[in-house]
């Protein structure tokens, strides 16, 4: 894996010194920044935080606008920008859900394959919670609860495709452990089930944790990332708490039109970079409490398809019917 | 006491003469935007955003709430002139507003929103500073089970929607839940009837039926009447424009339904403003004693559902402040901008920003008296657009319900299915198909749908789970009451009928 990353970036070293590069191309006018999310959804929070720090620390000679696409759990916004063929001022903000949507609905044609891939710039990590007076301490009290009662404990999350989903599928198949997955279309109705006491078990963003925990609702059991994070020095990765399964991140990051000029992706590849590393993105990053997830183009390649064939497997354990 | 003070502190930082000022262009930029068909609060807020970086974070939370609340406002205008619903919590207004300006009273039913949004839109104020942290806590106890009741209950509704028939209601209705369920299936990742068009995979808008429905089938329907351009009666004399004392009477206690029920339903996570103005709508008709007129332009069955929308504002920010759960999407943004300004939204907000929350609270207070004072002068200006002649009355609707729709998505496809249901709706006229319980069935349906699967889920299959908790008992309970309304009616006839033979 990593010898293969390693390859990548050499080459990419070696084939291109971008900065030389991004100088042949500049964008003339103003560039769209496709989301697959309506007005106040993740990917377009991101892409207007992301559009202001462009501005801010000028980093493009022109204004960077979010458009939003929303349906078909981002079909409809892969589909526009594939649609977009050649188009040097049209960018796409991808998630994990771009990935995983083609994955299961034959309605949804364009894979991320189809585009052309800029970089990686986000990694979000997890961690597993539970209300602050469950009797379950720690993750492996948990799972030998669920193992005792197959099927009553209850883990509320979003469809069945999302990272919580595959997170219990990991663990489930890890430990022969067996709950419940109850579907919520809302963030805020995921937190206030377990709250309220109406399930058990949830995987949440830190952020969103950190307040419940100050507020002594919630108790985190572990975390799903490779490192622990600055909020959370005490608890235990999920390695480190005993589970040796593979840690699932949610990705964002940067696509373009199918058809793009090399020098096209040099120049938006160098614009994430450069854009990742101003304090105004760093801030941003550890406000959210995300890792910086940033990898170039190639590297992004090499994940996409390490990532795609890992959930073709997660999804057909979950039971569910994959169509590509 | 601690209240008091909280507010007195609330009021110095909402009446700093920058904060007033944000306040201002809020409420006014949420009237213009609630008054556009198509562009709703979130959209605007989100927009928005990128500005507020280099506010100070009070006055941008009091300016972005206030386009919030302010839509509201502005969201009935379009309904009651030209049935099309300006947001998705004006569709009910629809019913009683547009045929309230079809009889000449467009002033009054525009009137009475003003005054309803104003008197709810203060009473969820209100209900947000008294009564926060203890309601939120009892939203927590509702869960799936809950919703499924309340969702059963709002359905149950459908047998006051209906017209002269109750079985063409159930029909409609059930084409609505139909409707609801086209898309991906949350639970499987399935597509339903999506006949293989991506644009159906997240499903239908309901704000585009809804307008389709309404607004073109009324179009269609007048286009194929051969009268000469007849207008629409306009009132004379300004005295005629504004609600009368017999309009406020009437709307007493619509006023107080619509307060009550908007504020409770906001604070629910899973609630939202469309199933709290058909609830309050619905209440209305229930405990009318002109029931038979509801439907027929009543000025109750407006002011209930436009002061729901507007207290169910001041409700939702009950979770959004104190638990730091957004519940709608508008809320969710809010929380995105809390979260992007360095703020941790969360159980802890309050107490540690009393600043902020005092200061939004004094300022919605200040907001709704300027949403008044805004919205009431303009009325006998839009009861103006109906003076239009009918032939360019109508292509003007087509053409604001076209824009608005596209402006909401930008999607062809969007244009498409509003012709489908704008058909449909015109279908539905001829063959007297009453158009509200569609609407009721489409909101309702997917979360109804969820609801009950979460909670068997939760219940391990066993349907028990729905009797057994007592909140969704009691609201099942009312829901059958509900349903059995029309047979008391029925009762109540076949006796006069037969004491007088």
């Amino acid at each position: 894996m990593m010898v293969r990353y390693a390859v990548f970036v050499l080459a990419a070293a070696l084939a291109a010194p971008a900065g030389a590069l991004a100088q042949a191309y500049k964008p003339s006018r103003t560039v769209e920044l496709v989301v697959h999310t309506g007005p106040g959804g993740g990917s377009d929070v991101l892409g207007r935080a992301l559009s202001v720090m462009a501005e801010r620390e000028k980093l493009l000679p022109v204004r960077m606008v979010v458009v939003n696409k929303p349906g078909g759990n981002s079909a409809v916004a892969a589909a526009y920008l594939s649609e977009k063929r050649g188009d040097p001022n049209t960018l796409g903000l991808f998630t994990g859900v771009w990935l995983q949507t083609p994955l299961v609905s034959p309605e949804a044609k364009v894979t991320l394959k189809d585009l052309t891939p800029i970089a990686r710039l986000v990694l979000e990590p997890a961690v597993i919670a539970v209300k602050a007076d469950a009797p379950y301490k720690t993750l492996a009290e948990f799972i030998a609860a669920a193992k005792k009662n197959p099927g009553a404990l209850k883990q509320s999350g979003g469809s069945n495709t999302s990272r919580d989903n595959v997170v219990r599928q990991l663990l489930q198949k890890s430990t022969g452990a067996r709950w419940v997955f109850i579907s919520f279309p809302g963030g805020g109705e995921r937190i206030a089930a377990l709250i309220g006491g109406h399930v058990d078990i949830m995987v949440i963003e830190p952020e969103e944790a950190g307040e419940h925990i100050r507020a002594g609702n919630m108790r985190v059991l572990a975390q799903i990332s490779e490192h622990r994070l600055p909020g959370y020095p005490n608890v235990p990765t999920l390695k480190e708490a005993g589970f040796d399964v593979p840690v699932v991140p949610q990705v964002r990051g940067m696509v373009a039109p199918p058809g793009i000029p090399k020098v096209n992706v040099a120049y938006w590849e160098d614009f994430c970079r450069r854009l990742t590393r101003t304090p105004s993105w760093q801030k941003y990053i550890a406000d959210n409490q995300f890792e910086d997830g940033y990898q170039n183009a190639a590297d992004l390649t090499a994940f996409y398809e390490e990532f795609t064939g890992r959930m073709r497997d997660i999804l057909k354990d979950a039971g569910v019917k994959i169509l590509r | 006491m601690e209240i008091l003070t909280g507010l007195l502190h609330g009021f110095a930082v909402a009446f700093e003469p920058s904060n007033l000022l944000w306040c201002f262009v809020g409420v006014f930029l949420g009237t213009v935007v609630g008054i556009l068909p198509g562009l709703g609060p979130p959209a605007t807020i989100a927009m928005l955003l990128p500005l507020t970086f280099s506010m100070n974070p009070a006055g941008a939370i009091i300016m972005l709430a206030g386009i919030y609340y302010g839509a509201k406002y502005g969201g009935s205008t379009t309904s009651i002139l030209m049935n099309v619903p300006g947001e998705s919590a004006s569709v009910v207004t629809c019913i009683d507003g547009y045929q309230m300006a079809k009889k000449g009273r467009a002033g009054a039913a525009l009137g009475i929103a003003a005054i309803a949004s104003f008197v709810a839109g203060t009473v969820g104020v209100l209900g947000l500073m008294l009564v926060a942290p203890p309601l939120a806590k009892f939203a927590l106890s509702f869960s799936s089970p809950e919703y499924f009741a309340l969702m059963s209950l709002g359905l149950a509704l459908v047998v006051l929607l209906a017209g002269r028939s109750i079985v063409k209601a159930l029909l409609a209705a059930l084409v609505g839940l139909w409707i609801a369920s086209v898309g991906t299936d949350l639970f499987s990742t399935t597509s339903r009837f999506t006949f293989g068009r991506m644009e159906l995979l997240s499903g239908i808008d309901f704000v585009v039926v809804a307008i389709g429905v309404f607004a073109l089938g009324e179009v269609f329907s007048n286009m194929e009447t051969r009268e000469d351009a007849t207008l629409i009666p306009m009132p004379k004399g300004i005295r005629n424009l504004l609600p009368t004392w017999q309009d406020m009477k009437d709307s007493r206690f619509a006023f107080l339904n619509g307060s009550v029920v908007g504020f409770l339903v906001g604070t629910l996570p899973g609630g939202g403003s469309t199933i709290a103005s058909f609830l309050s709508y619905g209440l209305e008709k229930a405990v009318s004693r002109r029931k038979d007129q509801f439907g027929t332009g009543v000025i109750e069955g407006v002011a209930a559902p436009e002061g729901a929308n507007n207290s169910e504002t001041g409700g939702a920010l009950v979770p959004l402040l104190t638990l730091g759960i957004p519940g709608s999407g508008t809320t969710a943004i809010l929380l995105a901008a809390l979260v992007l300004w360095g703020f941790k939204p969360g159980p802890l907000f309050i107490p540690e920003h009393p600043d902020l929350f005092w200061g939004l609270v004094a300022s919605m207070y200040i907001g709704n008296v300027m949403l008044l004072v805004l919205n009431l002068p303009l009325v006998p200006l839009f009861a103006q657009v109906l003076r239009t002649p009918v032939y360019m009355l109508y292509p003007l609707i087509l053409g604001v319900s076209m824009v608005g729709v596209y402006s909401a998505s930008g999607s062809m496809f969007d244009l498409t299915l509003l012709m489908v249901f704008g058909l449909l709706g015109y279908l539905m006229r001829k063959l007297d198909y009453p158009a509200a319980p569609l609407i009721l069935g489409l909101a309702l349906g997917s979360g109804m749908e969820r609801a009950l699967r979460q909670s068997l889920m939760m219940s391990q299959g066993s349907l028990s789970i729905l009797v057994s908790r007592p909140i969704s008992a009691v609201m099942l309970a009312l829901a059958l009451l509900v349903l059995m309304i029309p047979l008391f009616g029925k009762f109540n006839a076949w006796r006069l009928r037969a004491l007088e033979a």
